[in-house]
């Protein structure tokens, strides 16, 4: 493939960092003929990246197609379960279902892994791949991006892709954003365990590349908001917590601790047992939902995947990845016949978000948009967790004394717990509407 | 003078993953420039004076890394055995140094990140080796003159004939080459050998690493406790000591 630029440009498109939102929206454009250089800081794609986790990877077949046979991935996820902790004690709904293996909607990945792939997919594609280089500044002429300046270089294109995650320093140049408030942004601390493929099999209860996923709520956080997980990978586990910042920050606790704290857990523990720990690292998350939606371009730029705000932390599921790789292939095209008519301007590139509402990509985050106040409930993270343990306990603590109804028995469980009813309901229908 | 420079063939021993029964792995680690790499590359652009410096390499990415730094074309070596095999990999260097007519000398970073390279390579070209060079210039006469580090002493030889000079880095690399060189860089000719076409089938090349130990670690000292104050002072004093407080 050709990937000379055109005249008065060094290349078509220069997209800025190699993760998913990056890789897809390169290859997409490469795929179209046009000239796409891709930067990423990392010293090579997905060097940078300790990350990993459940890939809702459905809109990867539009986007790559034969994705699931071919891309690095761990598990097909067939189990999800949700677990609510207390100090001593756990509660879990736990679902499995083979219809989960047969339509592959989710898989474990290691984006080490994945994001190499993914740019070595794009090379195939004819992308300009160029690791080693952080983008320090968007060039912009007459309030038009123009290209990028990286080390003393500046290189010019019809359109700059930032994909440069959920820091996005790109955007905040632009003035696309502001620095986020604490209460977007939740800090990841996570650890890669190290254990035999029969051993991961046994204590979850798989088979072949089968998966587990866990989200986990209440101690996990020392009631703070935010949560726990533990993904089955092939040969290891994901597991960490997510803590918002503003609460931790409050607390004075220390994310780090609350990591450990969280792994030596009896739940927990009982699944790393005789693991070896073969990363260990942390990340922000943004979490705001809709709300840290912002405008997505810029006359010569468009903004895709974290960078563009679009994470969604449900409780039960954290998505990021599918939204970033959604919007990859939105921007893709507008930025396909952008490039195709010559016409950069603004009210071309709007045409990106405007694909995006309609697609999963904005629809999900309108469908959830309170789902970050719902989390915001602090009894999310501990009262409901205990409630429930208690609830539990009473039915299944048959210690000789009469046994009562459900019913009376979470009353009881409601009364010696701070809860109150009332609330409880509407935290309990606010839940179901916001999720 | 013809000058070839050896990059990105060695890994990082900082990336390796050692585990708790001091097994060695590299999980997904590619092999990296190493911080000698750009000083052997400075040297070869100024004993050339102008002729011919190649790169060769053994690393798969970006191959480009030698041309951004002045190399007129590089030779990638494909399907070497690795880090499995050091004997086998300079041997194959060395044949892909043989087959380029009227080398004057093979530039390499040193051999701290992997020993046995080095020697099979010059023992394989049958040429002499200087280890520790920082510094090389050519006479009017076309005579080598190569600095080596010795421990303190710093050691001038004169050389004839080609040579393998192992270069040791004494600064980090001060002209990093920026987007547009290395653009321009991947434009230059690349010549793919397959590391089959350049052994010889009929010799079992082994270089086996046979163990590793960690590192000594100074004792452990321990404070008695029977008075705590002064065990506290001790402690504070301690860690003072080695700088954690
Ligand atoms: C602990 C944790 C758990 C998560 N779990 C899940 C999960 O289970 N499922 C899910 O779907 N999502 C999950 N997420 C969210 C998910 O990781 C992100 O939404 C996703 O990675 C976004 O992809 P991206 O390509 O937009 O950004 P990133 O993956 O962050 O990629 C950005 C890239 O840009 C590069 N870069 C940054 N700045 C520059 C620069 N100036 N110049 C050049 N390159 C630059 C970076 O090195 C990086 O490679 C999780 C996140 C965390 C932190």
């Amino acid at each position: 493939m050709d990937t000379t630029a055109t005249a008065e440009v060094d290349f078509d498109v220069i997209v800025a960092g190699a993760g998913i939102a990056g890789s897809v929206t390169a290859y997409r454009l490469a795929l179209q003929g046009h000239s796409v250089l891709l930067v990423e800081r990392g010293p090579s794609p997905g060097s940078k990246n300790l990350s990993g986790g459940v890939f809702y990877c459905r809109v990867m077949e539009e986007a790559m197609p034969g994705f699931l046979l071919s891309a690095p991935i761990e598990r097909r996820i067939t189990r999800n379960c949700l677990s609510f902790l207390s100090a001593s004690s756990f509660v879990n709904l736990d679902y499995a279902d083979d219809r989960l293996a047969q339509s592959v909607t989710a898989v474990s990945v290691l984006r080490a892994k994945l994001d190499e792939w993914l740019a070595a997919q794009c090379e195939e594609a004819g992308v300009m791949l160029m690791p080693g280089v952080r983008v320090d500044a968007l060039i912009t002429e007459d309030g038009r991006v123009t290209g990028i300046r990286a080390g003393g270089d500046e290189l010019s294109a019809h359109v700059v892709v930032a994909a440069d995650g959920v820091n996005s320093l790109l955007c905040r140049q632009a003035g696309v954003r502001g620095p986020e408030p604490l209460k977007h942004l939740a800090v990841g601390v996570k650890s890669v365990i190290g254990l035999p493929r029969r051993v991961i099999e046994e204590r979850f209860n798989l088979s072949g590349d089968n998966g587990a996923a866990y989200a986990i709520v209440g101690d996990c956080t020392k009631d703070l908001g935010g949560g726990g997980f533990l993904y089955t990978n092939l040969e290891s586990l994901s597991v960490g917590v997510v803590l918002r910042l503003d609460d931790l920050a409050r607390s004075g606790e220390s994310s780090a601790e609350l990591h450990d704290r969280f792994l030596t857990h009896p739940a927990t523990e009982s699944f790393l047992r005789g693991g070896e720990l073969l990363e260990y690292g942390c990340h922000l998350v943004a979490e705001g939902g809709l709300a840290m939606a912002h405008d997505l371009t810029r006359p010569g730029l468009v903004v895709v995947g974290d960078a563009a705000g679009l994470t969604l932390n449900t409780g039960f599921t954290v998505r990021g990845m599918d939204l970033a790789a959604g919007s990859a292939l939105a921007a893709a095209g507008v930025v396909d016949s952008a490039l195709k008519r010559g016409d950069y301007s603004q009210e071309a590139l709007d045409a990106y978000p405007r694909e995006l509402d309609k697609i999963f990509v904005g629809q999900d985050m309108r469908t959830f948009r309170r789902a970050p106040l719902f989390l915001e409930n602090p009894h999310m993270y501990g009262d409901y967790g205990r409630l429930l343990s208690d609830i539990m306990y009473g039915v299944y603590n048959l210690d000789t004394t009469p046994r009562r109804h459900l019913a009376a028995g979470v009353g009881d469980a409601l009364k010696n717990s701070p809860l109150a009813l009332l609330p409880t309901v509407r935290d309990a229908l606010a839940g179901v509407r916001a999720l | 003078m013809k000058i070839v420079v050896v990059f990105k063939w060695a890994r990082n021993p900082l990336d390796a993953r050692v585990s708790a029964d001091a097994a060695v792995s590299w999980p997904g680690v590619k092999l990296a420039a190493s911080d000698d790499d750009p000083a052997a590359m400075e040297i070869a652009v100024a004993l050339a004076a102008g002729d011919e410096v190649v790169g060769l390499t053994i690393g798969d990415g970006d191959t480009a890394w030698a041309a951004a730094r002045g190399a007129a074309r590089t030779v990638v070596v494909t399907g070497t055995p690795g880090e499995a095999d050091s004997a086998a990999t300079g041997a194959a260097l060395a044949e892909a140094v043989r087959r380029m007519a009227g080398v004057g000398a093979v530039l390499i970073g040193d051999s701290a990140w992997d020993y046995a390279v080095i020697s099979a390579l010059a023992g394989r070209l049958g040429w002499p080796a200087v280890a520790g060079v920082t510094a090389a210039a050519c006479s009017e006469q076309g005579e080598l003159r190569v600095t080596r580090r010795l421990g303190a002493a710093i050691q001038v030889l004169a050389a004839a004939g080609p040579v393998v000079l192992a270069v040791t880095a004494s600064r980090a690399e001060k002209n990093v080459p920026g987007m547009k060189e290395v653009l321009a860089a991947r434009k230059k000719p690349a010549e793919k050998i397959a590391a089959a076409d350049l052994l010889d089938a009929a010799i079992a090349y082994r270089v086996q690493t046979q163990g590793t130990r960690f590192p000594d670690t100074p004792p452990a000292r321990v404070i008695d406790g029977g008075d705590p104050r002064t065990a506290c002072e001790q402690l504070i004093a301690a860690l003072r000591v080695e700088g954690v407080i």
